[in-house]
């Protein structure tokens, strides 16, 4: 191979677009967005979802993004640092931003934000900021974090893309927050200014001629289209009507189907933020699950590969724990692990005593899928077939959302449960809480499996607060290995997002939360 | 002014079982399990304890069944068809906003089932046990026994996937931004394929009921002395037939209105329009007590409405009954 | 009834129904001799299309689950979901109108409001809010669909009492003193039956169009293999194997005509009126 072809293949393989020559990116252009699930409000300050960001991330903005390589980089904050204690974390903010209706953005709309939204309101951030304390403006573009105890700054700096969203304090400060009107026409310091929302059918943003980033952002208008129907939703695709579906919103075997086309991009680029892992959870009350060789009988009896191979495709892959490979600082691998054994499983539910009775079943079980994600209920299905296989019968029993959280997490009124739990780029803001005992009835997508491990509380409350980074990662390895050995939820396959692209849009997924992010250099070609 | 004396009492009357039919849901939905801050946290992705009190003290759900049913009924009284908790907006601005979808795909649906069952229905007692009748009363018997939704998600794959004539679902192109004719035009042309879902059954009932109804009016005797007076058939079926025959056809209109909002559901949600039957899906599944009950009272004042208008236009058609 | 049932036989559509449901049945009466295996049970790849492997005549659906043994199996579960819903729905409306029929009155002013309110209410978003409220166990959607399905056979009973407890054979029976449940059951609704019963095939039709518009919208009962669950299956692969929706629709489409032409066949066969054939 010449120096030219090596500096070619080194160089694409170096930027993760595709080798095409350099473009200019063209001016204007209209992006239709297909927009699957209609959120209560557009406020990403006080709602942390996928479902917000799609909208939310556009108009308004955090302190910082993510770059291409997953690190933090400056939007609203230019820098940070924290005092040696880790008590006190810094932000520098942006000079010369102004909000869509002209009013400057100052070190007020921090404080205001962090401490009545974040604290109080946005899931995930009142956990995050828990030992939030206040926020200082020594000037208007500097805002000091104080926390009684101390926070990692990684820990912060990687959490604050998705629950890092300033609102304007000028807007908010008086009234009800939640039930300001601007919760459904967003004001921000975003690339794109709200423009309207029709319920049930569309929303539109207009470019922000007065964006901090100059001569940016390229396209002229965003339209995202409602479209709750996943087959409507590929048709129109193809028919060019939306140009970008995010967030696994198309049927599996329509990625397949369009992965096939020239036209479209099929990918999980730009999603390795948002990595989810399938769950299994186990309700310890009923005393056959309370049983270890149970458990771990039922993760043997699942061939997981051939699940993934045949039903879920190129996106997913075998998980290994409750912390996914996307998870490069933390991510362990040799973790006790449950492969297919049908032998094994057979014998270890012998082993507890489980004899088989009438027709080969040894015992029955209720299993509660969530009633969201076409994967959820392939594997519920799955699931079905594969235990039937080792004699327990299992009885699907459906839910809508409402009924579901408020059965397993408040009734507790479950066998096993089968759902999703979202890695939110470090594992102390929504991982580890699904394994610490302490969260109250009715808090979903925790500990409620009537289990609880001393142990395990004390490494995951150890993590929290560690600030030197080659402990804490040894600290969440400790996690894992625990977790894996006593097994109150498996977590047997890793998806990451997949996003549907028409090739006309450029400078797409150039980072890991790009589908959340702002969209400022997207731009669209003939 | 005769009209809306009657209008008044028809209304008055009904009140009774509007009243059981609010309380009724109201009762029933509190059994189901989650409430409205559960769905949201669902949507949500998450949420602490803190948040979730939070807002249900906010959502007044903390308080009694008892004195929820109280105020609503209250505001109710003054018209008040109370706060979407879904959509952070007042319930009667949601209904209107979907209201449009709903009333075209139903005032289509009605009209085309109906104009064309009678159509169908006339030719087929005229041509009576020959071929055409024997061809339209086997669609008719067809059409009745076809699931609606089925039939729409097949009517999508060949039209709209496979020969690309229509358009497969929504209410209009968004994004194009039509104004004007041009977006009447535009949505009526989306809304082809539901209207034909949701008509074909009711097609189908209307079809049969006109053939009966023109065969047993045929028999009787002042057709007879018509035509041995020389009338042409024609004007024997439009100015005497008719009129009589389609009696019970415009009963039937009363008694489907119902059952038409309850097909919208499905047909709404095959096409992804944006009407009342999918919003009544999503209060339910969202627990939104408010919506969902506002539903129920628009759609039972529609049927009362309807029922009435067909009483009315009852009399005009039948001189026997008087008012 | 010899003479009924000949002039039922004579009628080709009648005879049609009935070999279209005798065939139905047929189908849910075999299925556990052909289809041994669990119909649900991982059978081999999903999305095979029909005839592509000789082991799945009719293919398989994206859980990878024999169709052709879906569609056996489901006719037992839509004719029997079918026929405990039409019982159901008779049994509660025979006995509001009944009530409401033979006592007039305050008792019939309350059952009529009672009813009214019952069809006012569109009954499909009444079935929505039983299933969320009770389940989606197919017990429960039964009952459910029965529930929501009596108001018609209610007016229609009611109607018939109407006008039959004013004949003779009642007021005589009452001279001779017999209870009112006993004029009830034994002299007025034998009468008043044959027209309830015909009607019971279109509650019937109705009551599986029911079940599988809720098991489209993904909420009927999972772990039974019925039609309407295959066609909502087959919804996110339309495009492509749009095959896995489109044959339980069939079955549907033929068993609910076969239903409807033995129903109609049947009153006109009990109720000779000129009809022009």
């Amino acid at each position: 191979m010449n120096r030219r072809e090596t500096f070619l293949l080194v160089g694409s393989s170096l930027v993760s677009v595709p080798a095409i020559a350099q473009e200019t990116p063209r001016r204007g252009g209209v992006m239709t967005v297909h927009f699957s699930t209609e959120q209560r409000i557009l406020n990403p300050s006080l709602q942390a979802s996928t479902g917000v960001y799609i909208v939310g991330g556009k108009i308004q903005e955090a302190l910082v993004d993510l770059d291409a390589a997953g690190n933090p980089t400056p939007v609203l904050a230019e820098s940070w640092e924290s005092s040696p204690d880790g008590k006190s974390i810094t932000f520098k903010l942006r000079a010369g931003v102004t909000w869509h209706d002209g009013k400057p953005f100052t070190s007020a709309d921090v404080a205001f934000t962090a401490m009545e939204m974040w604290k109080k309101i946005l899931n995930y951030g009142t956990a995050l900021q828990l030992f939030l304390t206040a926020v200082d403006t020594p000037d208007p573009l500097t805002a000091i974090f104080r926390y009684e105890r101390p926070m990692p700054l990684g820990l912060l700096l990687r959490a604050l893309p998705d629950l890092g969203y300033i609102s304007p304090k000028h807007i908010y400060e008086t009234g009800d927050i939640r039930q300001n009107p601007a919760n459904t026409a967003p004001i921000g310091t975003g690339p794109f200014k709200f423009v309207q929302y029709e319920r049930g059918q569309f929303i539109i943003a207009d470019r922000n001629t007065n964006y901090w980033r100059p001569n940016l952002p390229y396209l002229d208008r965003v339209v995202w289209r409602v479209i709750g129907d996943r087959a409507a939703a590929a048709a129109q695709m193809e028919a060019g009507q939306i140009l970008f579906s995010p967030y696994s919103a198309l049927a599996i075997s329509d990625f397949q189907r369009l992965a096939r086309d020239p036209r479209f991009e099929v990918t999980t680029r730009g999603n390795e933020g948002n990595a989810r892992t399938n769950t299994l959870e186990f309700n310890f009350r009923n005393p056959i699950l309370a049983d270890i060789r149970v458990r771990k009988a039922l993760a043997h009896s699942l061939n997981i590969p051939f699940f993934i191979e045949n039903f879920l495709g190129s996106f997913a892959k075998p998980g290994t724990g409750p912390i996914p490979s996307v998870s490069t600082d933390y991510y362990p691998a040799g973790m006790p692990q449950y492969p297919f054994d049908v032998a094994a499983a057979n014998r270890l539910l012998d082993e507890a005593g489980h004899r088989r009775g009438a027709g080969g079943v040894r015992f029955s079980l209720r299993l509660h899928p969530a009633p969201w994600g076409e994967d959820i209920s392939l594997f519920a299905t799955f699931m079905q077939q594969s235990f039937a296989q080792i004699g327990v019968r299992i009885e699907i029993v459906r839910l809508d959302a409402a009924g579901w959280l408020r059965t397993i997490y408040n009734d507790h009124n479950f066998d096993l449960a089968s759902g999703w739990h979202q890695y939110r780029s470090d594992p102390a803001v929504s991982t580890t809480v699904w394994y610490r005992s302490g969260s109250p009835v009715g808090a979903p997508w925790t500990n409620q499996w009537g289990w609880n491990d001393p142990t395990i509380d004390q490494i995951i409350d150890n993590a929290a607060t560690e600030l030197d980074v080659p402990r804490r990662r040894a600290l969440y390895a400790d996690f894992v290995r625990r977790a894996q050995t006593e097994l109150p939820l498996w977590m047997p396959i890793e998806q990451i997002f997949v996003s549907v692209f028409n090739k006309r849009l450029r400078n797409v997924a150039n980072n890991p939360r790009w589908a959340s992010s702002s969209w400022h250099d997207t731009w669209l070609a003939n | 002014m005769r009209i809306v004396a009657l209008a008044g009492k028809r209304l008055a009357a009904s009140l009774p079982t509007l009243l059981l039919i609010l309380v009724g849901i109201f009762c029933l939905l509190q059994f189901a399990p989650g409430d409205t801050v559960d769905a949201m946290l669902a949507q949500m992705g998450g949420g602490d304890a803190a948040i979730a009190a939070d807002l249900r003290r906010f959502y007044g759900l903390d308080l009694s069944v008892a004195e929820q049913l109280t105020r609503y009924l209250w505001r109710l009284v003054r018209l008040d068809l109370g706060f979407s908790a879904i959509y952070g907006k007042p319930v009667a601005t949601v209904i209107l906003e979907r209201l449009p979808a709903t009333l075209s795909l139903m005032g289509a649906s009605l009209s085309f089932a109906f104009a064309a069952g009678m159509a169908l229905g006339v030719i087929a007692a005229r041509r009576v046990n020959r071929w055409p009748d024997t061809l339209i009363s086997t669609l008719g018997l067809i059409f009745y026994a076809t699931p609606s939704f089925w039939f729409g998600l097949m009517a999508i794959v060949l039209f709209s996937v496979h020969l690309q004539w229509l358009p497969a679902g929504g209410f209009g192109d968004v994004a194009m931004g039509y104004t004007g004719a041009r977006r009447v035009l535009d949505i009526a042309w989306h809304l082809v394929l539901p209207t034909l879902t949701l008509g074909l059954i009711f097609l189908a009932i209307y079809l049969r009921i006109m053939r009966a109804s023109m065969l047993e009016v045929l028999s009787l005797d002042f057709v007879r002395t018509a035509r041995a007076k020389g009338l042409r058939e024609t004007r024997i079926i439009t100015r005497h037939v008719l009129r009589n025959a389609l009696l019970p056809m415009v009963t039937l209109i009363g008694l489907q209105a119902g059952t038409m909002l309850g097909g919208a559901v499905v047909v709404e949600s095959v096409f992804s329009l944006p009407g009342l039957g999918r919003l009544a899906y999503e209060s339910v599944v969202q627990r939104d007590l408010n919506t969902l009950l506002g539903i129920v009272f628009v759609s039972a004042l529609l049927v009362i409405a309807v029922n009435f208008l067909v009483d009315m236009l009852y009399a005009r058609l039948d001189p026997r009954i008087g008012a | 009834m010899r003479r009924a049932l000949l002039a039922y036989l004579r009628n080709p559509a009648s005879v049609l129904g009935a070999v279209l449901v005798l065939a139905v049945l047929a189908m849910g009466l075999a299925a556990p001799l052909l289809f041994p295996n669990d119909p649900l049970g991982l059978a081999g790849r999903p999305l095979q299309w029909p005839g592509a492997n000789p082991r799945f005549p009719l293919g398989t659906d994206p859980s990878g689950r024999d169709i052709m043994a879906q569609l056996f199996h489901g006719a037992r579960v839509s004719l029997l979901i079918g026929f405990v819903a039409t019982l159901v729905a008779t049994a509660i409306g025979i006995a509001i109108g009944a009530l409401a029929g033979f006592y007039s009155g305050l008792v019939d002013t309350v059952l009529m409001r009672l009813t009214e309110a019952f069809q006012t209410l569109p009954n499909f978003l009444l079935l929505l809010v039983l299933v969320a409220v009770f389940g989606s166990q197919i017990e429960t959607v039964t009952i459910a669909i029965g529930l929501v399905s009596w108001p018609p056979v209610a007016r229609l009973t009611r109607a018939e009492f109407l006008t039959l407890r004013t004949r003779e054979f009642v007021q005589a029976a009452r001279v001779q003193g017999l209870s009112d449940i006993h004029l009830m059951l034994r002299e007025v609704l034998p009468n008043a039956l044959p027209p309830v019963i015909v009607y019971a095939s279109v509650v019937m039709a109705v009551a599986i169009l029911l079940e599988s518009a809720l098991a489209f919208l993904q909420l009927s009962d999972p772990n039974v293999p019925s039609w309407g669950n295959l066609i909502g299956l087959g919804r996110n692969v339309l495009r492509v194997e749009w095959y896995v929706s489109a044959i339980p629709g069939v079955a549907i489409l033929l068993t609910i005509l076969g239903v409807s032409l033995v129903g109609q066949g049947l009153n006109d066969a009990l109720n000779p009126r000129i009809t022009g054939r």
